[in-house]
């Protein structure tokens, strides 16, 4: 089996031509450019593609690939006005079906966002997965995820979109500040459970990225937004590092390595296997020790002291609520 | 326009393009030496002594390179000659082939398609995303906008996720080390995947175990080796394995209740208030569900004192005991063992998490 993640170009290009030919069928006389901007592909991989197909087809009775088993296109409309025109077609007259893969991403992505505001009716929801499930041509994998409960803020967010309104809410801050805040809403952004805002913010006045679960009584504002997604180019990576990040060295068990993944200095491929120390890249030792402190027994702090104080200040004022046991 | 004379090269999609046109139109299907000596790509490399082992491998990873994209490539016995490989058929059925002709998508339906294929854009399934993008295309819909931008993002970053859908496609029976929730020594467990399920953002592994048959569950990020495939499996998985696997987990978070107090305007309240099904009494005091209890104390340890754990006691003992290890652990009295220096390594802008997050440099 193919190895999946890797990209194969040839096995790219050729779901490329098994889509393109229905499409084509189906939007005769459409322009290069037309076709390129649908497929968000290059004019010239449109007309690479089209120059394959037009010479392709089947053996046929001879076996000699005579002319009438092959596609064909009107040639002088492609070469002199750069548009597309079967006239003959082979074999292909319907997209192809989803994988059992395929849809089974699709589906559990379907599950995932059912919460949304935009996905409000479920049972157009429920028909359309086992629409994909019927259009697919293998059983679709068991591969399931919870639904995501939007809650109300994503509403309030929404319909401050909607309207071109700011929101205003609370915010807590991991140090424990609690601030009221202004923000033009720009994207929503979410990685697995943990949803975000990214918005404009006023008091800062910069973009700034929220946790949409340490929001608290959000509420739409009564000004208009003055900075709108367009106006403003927001980087693909939710989070980049900062001058201020701080690294810690910590002592590791090499089987909960993968526990602290997201925090390397490194890929956890570059680190020595049975290696029990690490660097991990925080952006000041308050973020730390919530993280240690929730990994208790699999990873310890080696340096710097301070990062140490803190967390074990940190775990010793949670314990002494429990009194002297 | 046909070609005149054989070409001295083919590209591959044109050979794989010319494979699946030929066998959509063949009802009966061809056999290998049929394919080999007359489809464009290989007739061109076929001599008339026959087909090389070469030429029968390129065929081999054709095929799979084909089904890998969805294409249902099937094998039929020769009735006259069943068992035989040389007879072996090879065809594409052409109704199992397109999408069913009672099966269109609105504008509306093409937006949320792509929005749910779009979340899978990193990690193991994003071939299968960018490609279901290929395929929706095709169907001609132009997409529909959302009002708000949305980037979501499902992630698979666990190493055990690509090789367990391997395992539940193939339904192979896996060999792993686990690290259970609360212990320290991981342990080997042979079972056989049913159900990949995402509950509260942690990925899961339904299986069934190859002893007893017993239904365990593991969490993915807690499997520590990498996943061995062992054998075929024996267990035939429900056709609604993964609801079911939902809704086991679902059930699990419904019953099992704790009562915390939180000090109010932190993070533990902010967070843990919004957390699904928790009841905010007055007083700062919420009853939280939860699915795994060891995750649970995890998750309130590292909440440190903005937490504090009424009931039940289990549970507060639990997270006491953690916050004790982490204390003796970093106390200035217990040196750390003083490793040999680590060796430099570049440090490389891979941050997640909520490190981030601007209240960091707000």
């Amino acid at each position: 089996m193919a190895k999946r993640g890797a990209i194969h170009p040839a096995n790219e290009r050729l779901l490329f031509l098994l889509a393109l030919v229905p499409w084509l069928a189906d939007h005769d006389g459409v322009t290069v450019s037309q076709a390129a901007q649908h497929f968000a592909v290059t004019a010239e991989a449109v007309r690479e593609a089209v120059r394959l197909i037009a010479v392709s087809g089947i053996p046929g009775e001879t076996s000699q690939y005579q002319h009438g088993d092959l596609f064909d296109i009107a040639w002088d409309r492609f070469e002199d006005d750069d548009e597309i025109q079967f006239t003959n077609l082979v074999a292909i007259d319907n997209s192809p079906r989803f994988s059992a893969r395929e849809a089974a991403a699709i589906i559990a992505g379907l599950q995932y966002l059912s919460g949304l505001p935009e996905a409000a009716d479920r049972n157009a929801v429920d028909s359309l997965m086992v629409k994909l499930a019927r259009g697919a041509s293998g059983r679709p994998s068991q591969v399931a995820v919870e639904t995501t409960d939007a809650g109300d803020t994503l509403h309030i967010i929404r319909a401050a979109v909607a309207n071109d309104q700011q929101i205003e809410f609370d915010y807590v801050t991991a140090k424990g500040e609690r601030e009221h805040r202004q923000v033009d809403p720009l994207r929503v952004e979410s990685m697995d459970s943990d949803w975000y805002l990214r918005g404009w913010c006023h008091s800062r006045q910069a973009v700034r990225t929220f946790r949409i679960d340490r929001i608290t009584d959000p509420e739409l504002g009564t000004l208009p937004r003055s900075v709108h997604p367009e106006e403003v180019t927001l980087p693909e990576t939710l989070f980049e590092g900062s001058p201020g990040d701080v690294v810690v060295s910590v002592d590791v068990a090499p089987q909960a390595m993968s526990l602290i993944a997201d925090y390397l200095a490194s890929p956890p491929s570059a680190i020595p296997i049975a290696q029990n120390t690490a660097e991990i890249v925080v952006p000041h030792f308050h973020a730390v020790k919530r993280l240690i402190a929730g990994l208790s027994g699999l990873v310890t702090i080696i340096d710097p002291p301070e990062a140490r104080k803190v967390t074990a200040d940190w775990a010793a004022r949670g314990l002494e609520q429990y009194g002297k046991l | 326009m046909a070609q005149a004379e054989v070409p001295p090269r083919v590209a591959v999609e044109e050979r794989l393009f010319s494979l699946v046109l030929a066998l959509l139109v063949s009802e009966n299907g061809l056999t290998k030496s049929e394919i080999l000596a007359t489809v464009q790509g290989y007739r061109q490399k076929f001599s008339s002594s026959g087909a090389s082992a070469n030429l029968e491998r390129l065929f081999e990873r054709d095929k799979d390179d084909i089904r890998e994209l969805g294409v249902p490539l099937e094998t039929v016995d020769d009735p006259a000659n069943p068992g035989n490989n040389q007879s072996l058929r090879y065809r594409i059925s052409p109704l199992r082939y397109r999408l069913p002709g009672d099966i269109s998508f609105t504008a509306a339906e093409i937006g949320l398609l792509n929005l749910a294929a779009l979340v899978w854009r990193e990690g193991s399934l994003s071939a299968e995303s960018r490609r279901s993008m290929v395929k929706l295309r095709s169907m001609g819909q132009t997409v529909e906008e959302p009002v708000l931008g949305y980037a979501s993002r499902l992630r698979s970053q666990d190493a055990a996720f690509a090789p367990l859908t391997d395992a539940l496609d193939k339904r192979s029976v896996v060999r792993f080390a686990y690290l259970k929730p609360g212990q320290t020594e991981a342990t080997v467990r042979q079972v056989q995947p049913l159900a990949l399920v995402q509950h509260q953002g942690r990925w899961y592994v339904d299986t069934a175990e190859s002893i007893s048959g017993a239904r365990k569950t593991f969490l993915l990020r807690r499997i520590v080796s990498s996943v061995f495939d062992v054998e075929p499996g024996t267990v035939v998985p429900a056709e609604n394995e993964s609801t079911l696997a939902l809704q086991r987990l679902d059930a699990l978070w419904e019953s099992q209740t704790a009562e915390v107090t939180v000090v109010p305007f932190t993070d533990a309240a902010a967070r843990l208030g919004q957390r699904r099904n928790t009841v905010n009494a007055a007083s700062g005091r919420l009853t939280l569900h939860y699915s795994d209890f060891d995750i649970l104390a995890d998750e309130l340890a590292a909440f440190g004192p903005e937490v504090y754990v009424v009931s039940p006691i289990a549970l507060q003992r639990a997270v006491r005991d953690r916050l004790r290890a982490t204390v003796d652990a970093h106390s200035a009295e217990t040196q750390p063992v003083q490793e040999q220096p680590v060796q430099e390594q570049p440090v490389m802008q891979q941050h997640m998490g909520e490190k981030h997050v601007e209240e960091q440099r707000g």
